[in-house]
């Protein structure tokens, strides 16, 4: 193996260029869930919609106060417009799972 | 999810398996909101019971501890800073040259970087890359393409001169140089951050195979040829670098990885040897251009020769594939010359006979890779998906459709050697163009 010089090399960086980060706000939290309806989304991965069929069933049981409705996200690798404008003017929060 | 709360102003909470808690904290910072709201429940999700599935909801957050409702709960009523309400962007990028230092830690610096694959480079030296850039008449700005792990991610840019710097790492000489600028212009990446585990084969048609000395004869999917080896390492290094990182939990999630990625299987077809119309002649192209084609790739199953059960034979090699996932025969030209005695004399005739003759049960194709990447097509009636989703569990039904079936042909000839690869082609909209043809032409990267 030849030995490594101790000279000092100047060396190009092998990354791309990397996008701008645009701001993206979150929504305000809500003072509380009882009474509110909560849209449990199902994006289409194996077994997030048996997942968020326990999940109806659990708030069922344990939130009653909590109206929910389970749904499916039409395409699982990209955001589901008609869903979210439904969601947007029916709901006043959600879950969305589960990203693998 | 961003969507929802940025764009619609829904209180959301995303659930995840907290294997990918890294990457879903570098994903939400790089899309400006790096505190989103995040639950986390325990891998596996895929194959669990319903029992199991409950389990998760009744126990502990997995990533942050604590009951897991309770957390959900906390993040849709705890109050929102005004900072995360706003989000947080802000302007990136990468500087051109790197702090001088000596050779040995600069190589340390790309291994902590994550910029190898954790072998010896070439360290790109300002006269190194000018000595590639000399390969393309192409100008060092000129940009090449955008680049991703997967679909979802966010998309980076390249440019000639960046391109360079990575072929120069991989060892890969100036001739390379068009067809890893192809490859980087492809929409493709060498480093797809797949759960799956995928790695990729590289094909490559036309003159400019002999023209740079690639093998398409003995040892010609092996380390035994500069051309195949650098190419398809530089291919793998530019995509992890161009595209922002391939690093696992964070930019790559793959369980048990591939080595195929070391050079991503890069090869010649043995044109001049194959019965059979050339690759990307069959693709549309004319013979005397040049093409470079990217398939992904898992595992293969091989055998030697076209023997007297030899029907028996493929239907067994092929039936345990996953559907949709497609497959790839490689053929040594003897075999290849073995299928046109038997009848199938073109790529087409092959990919018939697997259509007609390799069938499984419906209940088992529907599970698994179907259930997951198919059923949006089938809820919209696109064919044949629609149709198959009617079979009865036990009818027989066609494994792959013949745009799943892709045969290519290379090797010496030191016997009647052939592989089945489960690979095939990206769907267009998982690469990072989707416009892109799915056969790369080279010559305009000369």
């Amino acid at each position: 193996m030849a030995v490594a010089t101790k000279q000092k090399l100047t060396v190009l960086n092998p990354e791309g260029y990397p996008p701008k980060v645009d701001a993206r706000g979150m929504a305000p939290a809500l003072e509380t869930l009882q009474g509110k309806r909560l849209f449990l989304v199902d994006i289409g991965f194996e077994n997030s919609g048996p997942f968020m069929a326990q999940l109806h069933g659990w708030l069922e049981e344990h939130e009653p106060d909590i109206r929910t409705e389970v749904v499916r996200w039409r395409d699982q690798h990209n955001p589901d417009p008609e869903l979210c404008a439904r969601i947007a003017a029916e709901g006043d929060a959600a879950i969305v799972g589960v990203g693998t | 999810m961003i969507d929802m709360e940025s764009k619609y102003g829904i209180p959301t909470v995303a659930v995840h398996v907290h294997v990918f808690a890294r990457l879903v904290d570098s994903t939400a910072r790089t899309n400006g909101m790096p505190r989103a709201r995040q639950a986390f429940v325990p891998a596996p999700m895929f194959n669990q019971p319903p029992a199991v599935l409950r389990g998760y909801i009744e126990g502990d957050d997995a990533v942050h501890g604590g009951p897991f409702m309770r957390r959900v709960f906390d993040l849709l009523t705890e109050p929102i800073p005004g900072e995360d309400l706003r989000g947080s962007g802000w302007e990136r990028s990468t500087p051109r040259l790197i702090e001088p230092d000596t050779e040995d830690n600069l190589e340390r610096l790309f291994r902590e970087n994550h910029w190898t694959d954790y072998l010896p480079i070439v360290l790109p030296t300002e006269e190194r890359v000018e000595a590639m850039l000399a390969g393309t008449s192409r100008g060092p700005d000129e940009v090449v393409g955008k680049h991703r792990p997967t679909i979802g991610m966010e998309l980076w840019e390249s440019t000639v001169e960046k391109a360079a710097v990575n072929a120069v790492m991989a060892g890969a000489a100036p001739e390379h140089f068009p067809v890893i600028l192809a490859l980087c212009a492809s929409g493709d990446t060498g480093r797809q951050s797949s759960m799956s585990s995928m790695g990729n084969m590289v094909v490559v048609n036309g003159p400019i195979r002999s023209e740079i000395g690639m093998n398409s004869g003995i040892g010609a999917l092996g380390p035994y040829n500069h051309a195949n080896s650098a190419i398809g390492r530089a291919f793998g290094l530019a995509s992890q670098n161009l595209q922002g990182g391939s690093v696992p939990g964070i930019s790559y999630g793959g369980s048990q990885g591939c080595n195929l990625s070391y050079n991503c299987c890069t090869f010649a077809e043995n044109e001049e040897r194959s019965p059979f119309r050339p690759f990307h002649v069959h693709r549309g192209y004319e013979p005397e251009e040049s093409t470079v084609t990217v398939f992904y790739v898992w595992g293969s199953v091989w055998s030697e020769h076209l023997r007297s059960y030899w029907q028996e034979k493929l239907q067994a090699m092929m039936s345990g594939l996953e559907p949709l996932e497609g497959a790839l025969l490689v053929l040594d030209p003897i075999v290849a010359r073995e299928f046109c005695d038997r009848g199938l004399d073109s790529q087409e005739k092959i990919a018939e006979w697997v259509f007609e003759n390799v069938r499984i049960p419906a209940r088992r194709y529907w599970d698994h890779i179907m259930l997951n990447m198919v059923h949006e097509q089938v809820e919209a009636g696109v064919e044949p998906w629609a149709s198959l989703s009617k079979a009865d569990p036990d009818e027989l039904i066609p494994l792959f459709q013949t745009f799943g079936v892709n045969v290519v042909v290379t090797g010496g000839e030191t016997n009647g050697h052939f592989s089945i690869f489960q690979g095939a082609q990206m769907p267009p909209a998982f690469r990072s163009d989707p416009t892109l043809p799915l056969t790369a032409p080279i010559d305009p990267w000369r």
